[in-house]
């Protein structure tokens, strides 16, 4: 036999290797379905699998009954979100921060951060300049907030209707349709009971007490938010952040990304709100930003990430690249449970977020811990809790949020690559490779800073994120 | 010196293909996370699934020739 008889392949070879390659496409496209079976990734419309709407995940996103944060309820008590100093606890948003430093150094560091902002314009420093800076006031425009809503859609009466009814199953499931068609990333419920309510803020940012009441209608006063006892679910649901855009923080481009996220979430709760009322049920939301509830505590309760390292939530689907909100509502609705994705334990080995810190503000411990790191975190449950006077400090220096934490966390990614969604599997499933997979995170280059004048030639999908990653 | 030949034919064995469909299932992996990366705008992770690629398909090829004259 020749040597060119003896390279040529055979009929059998040749459909060999075409069952070997198709099948290797077949595994690989599993563990990514819609790059391979979609003739258009970008939009994948289906059924909800599930009577209540909950999304298909993936399955190394186990739910479980407890959250992967441990929880002590008897220790935790209703936290007020602006500064109290009779309490001498409140977050360091806001005016809270200079309660904690003094008004000196706020000043100090006020004019600080003007005078970055400005030299940045001055001298057209990437990220910082006239554009940036622009886009930045341009996403910070906000529709009107309400702990009411907008109240200006009819109630079914007013159509001559009655209020709309159906199984709790029924109720989840038109809410998450409606919200994911708002702009909403994921939605999720739970029930508000005597543990979950001290998620609810005690005071607002602006001061106002958050009451529960046997009032039949919510109602609002001069210094009180009235939340009837009926209001008994938490709607908690997540809005995207450009993960692409975030990875030129802390530059005021970079930051942009988190204004319009909150813009976003403005037209988003007010549309909610209103469909609630056309569905004949109340819709509580938040007055301002952060306001009402603790949404992340309320979204790993839903199942909607874990909590992290980060003391923010991440979630398996968008990593930290998403801001959580809370409405609250009378319309029954079907709960969801907590998930455990590794994500919790893979922050026990990881540490990246800790070490990019310019400022050390997040936890180095191994375990997290039940003791806080100062006033503005609120016990009762075991987390890494951060200073968060160090970060704030950080914000006003460089004049502007910061967002590294976020950027280079090894769960912001774009998920178009099968590598990511494995990684996440592996460490789902087989926690003693989390070392490993940092290390690797770390040699491909993940989380690297970007350049801020490139961006601007960056052609991106809506809102700088990518709808189709999951759900 | 006789004029009969004994040719001996072994079919390959069951695992070297399992081997092939490994190492063809890797090719595919890294080019999809190598196109992927692009589109994701990692050129670090881009360059070096490439390089991992070329190199695979080398070993491949080498063991490929080696196992082909034995």
């Amino acid at each position: 036999m020749s040597n060119q008889e003896k390279s040529k392949l055979t009929r059998r070879d040749f459909l060999r290797l075409m069952g070997i390659g198709a099948g290797a496409v077949a595994v690989g496209a599993a563990a990514k379905p819609s790059l391979a079976l979609s003739a258009n990734p970008s939009f994948e419309a289906r059924h909800f699998s599930d009577p209540a709407g909950r999304p298909q995940r993936p399955w190394w996103v186990k739910t479980v009954d407890q959250p992967t944060t441990e929880i002590d309820w008897s220790k935790m008590q209703r936290y007020n979100e602006g500064y109290k100093p009779e309490f001498g606890t409140g977050t360091v948003r806001g005016a809270g921060f200079v309660e904690y430093i003094g008004q000196e150094k706020g000043d100090e560091l006020n004019k600080k951060s003007a005078a970055v902002l400005k030299d940045g314009i001055v001298n057209n420093v990437p990220g910082y300049t006239l554009k940036d800076q622009a886009l930045v006031t341009a996403n910070s425009m906000r529709m009107p907030m309400s702990f009411l809503g907008p109240q200006k859609a009819k109630t079914p009466e007013e159509r001559g209707g009655t209020k709309w009814t159906g199984t709790p199953e029924e109720g989840a499931r038109i809410i998450r349709a409606a919200m994911r068609h708002m702009g909403v990333a994921t939605v999720g419920f739970v029930e508000l009971n005597e543990n979950t309510r001290k998620l609810i803020y005690s005071f607002d940012p602006d001061g106002k007490e958050l009451v529960f009441t046997n009032d039949a209608e919510p109602s609002e006063t001069e210094t009180q938010r009235l939340i009837p006892n009926s209001a008994k679910y938490a709607i908690v649901y997540t809005i995207q952040m450009s993960e692409e855009t975030m990875k030129r923080s802390p530059t005021p481009l970079g930051q942009q990304t988190t204004m319009l996220a909150y813009q976003r979430f403005t037209v988003v709760q007010g549309s909610t709100q209103e469909f609630l009322r056309g569905l004949g049920y109340m819709g509580l939301g938040s007055s301002t930003i952060n306001a009402l509830a603790i949404a992340p505590a309320f979204g790993v309760l839903a199942g909607l990430g874990e909590m992290s390292r980060l003391n923010r939530m991440i979630t398996p689907e968008f990593g930290p690249m998403v801001r959580a909100f809370v409405i609250l509502t009378n319309l029954p609705v079907a709960t969801d449970k907590p998930i455990n994705a590794g994500i919790m334990e893979f922050c026990r080995r990881c540490k990246k977020c800790a070490e990019a810190c310019a400022t050390g503000a997040l936890s180095f411990e191994d375990e997290p811990t039940w003791e806080t790191r100062g006033p503005w975190n609120n016990p009762g449950h075991k987390a890494y809790f951060e200073d968060s006077v160090k970060c704030m400090t950080y914000w006003r220096e460089v004049g502007t949020n910061c967002g590294i934490c976020f950027s280079v966390c090894p769960f912001s990614k774009k998920d178009k690559a099968w590598i990511h969604e494995w990684v996440k599997a592996g460490s789902s499933v087989a926690p003693f490779l989390d070392g490993f997979f940092r290390s690797m995170d770390d040699a491909f280059g993940y989380g690297a800073q970007k350049d801020c004048e490139e961006w601007w030639t960056l052609d991106l999908p809506e809102f700088g994120t990518d709808s189709s990653g999951m759900i | 010196m006789s004029d009969k030949y004994v040719i001996e034919i072994k079919k390959r064995p069951w695992y070297e293909w399992l081997l092939w469909a490994v190492w063809l299932f890797a090719q595919v992996f890294i080019v999809q996370n190598a196109v992927a990366s692009r589109v994701e705008l990692e050129p670090r992770a881009e360059t070096l699934f490439w390089i991992s690629f070329v190199v695979l398909l080398i070993v491949g090829g080498v063991v490929w020739f080696m196992r082909r004259s034995k």
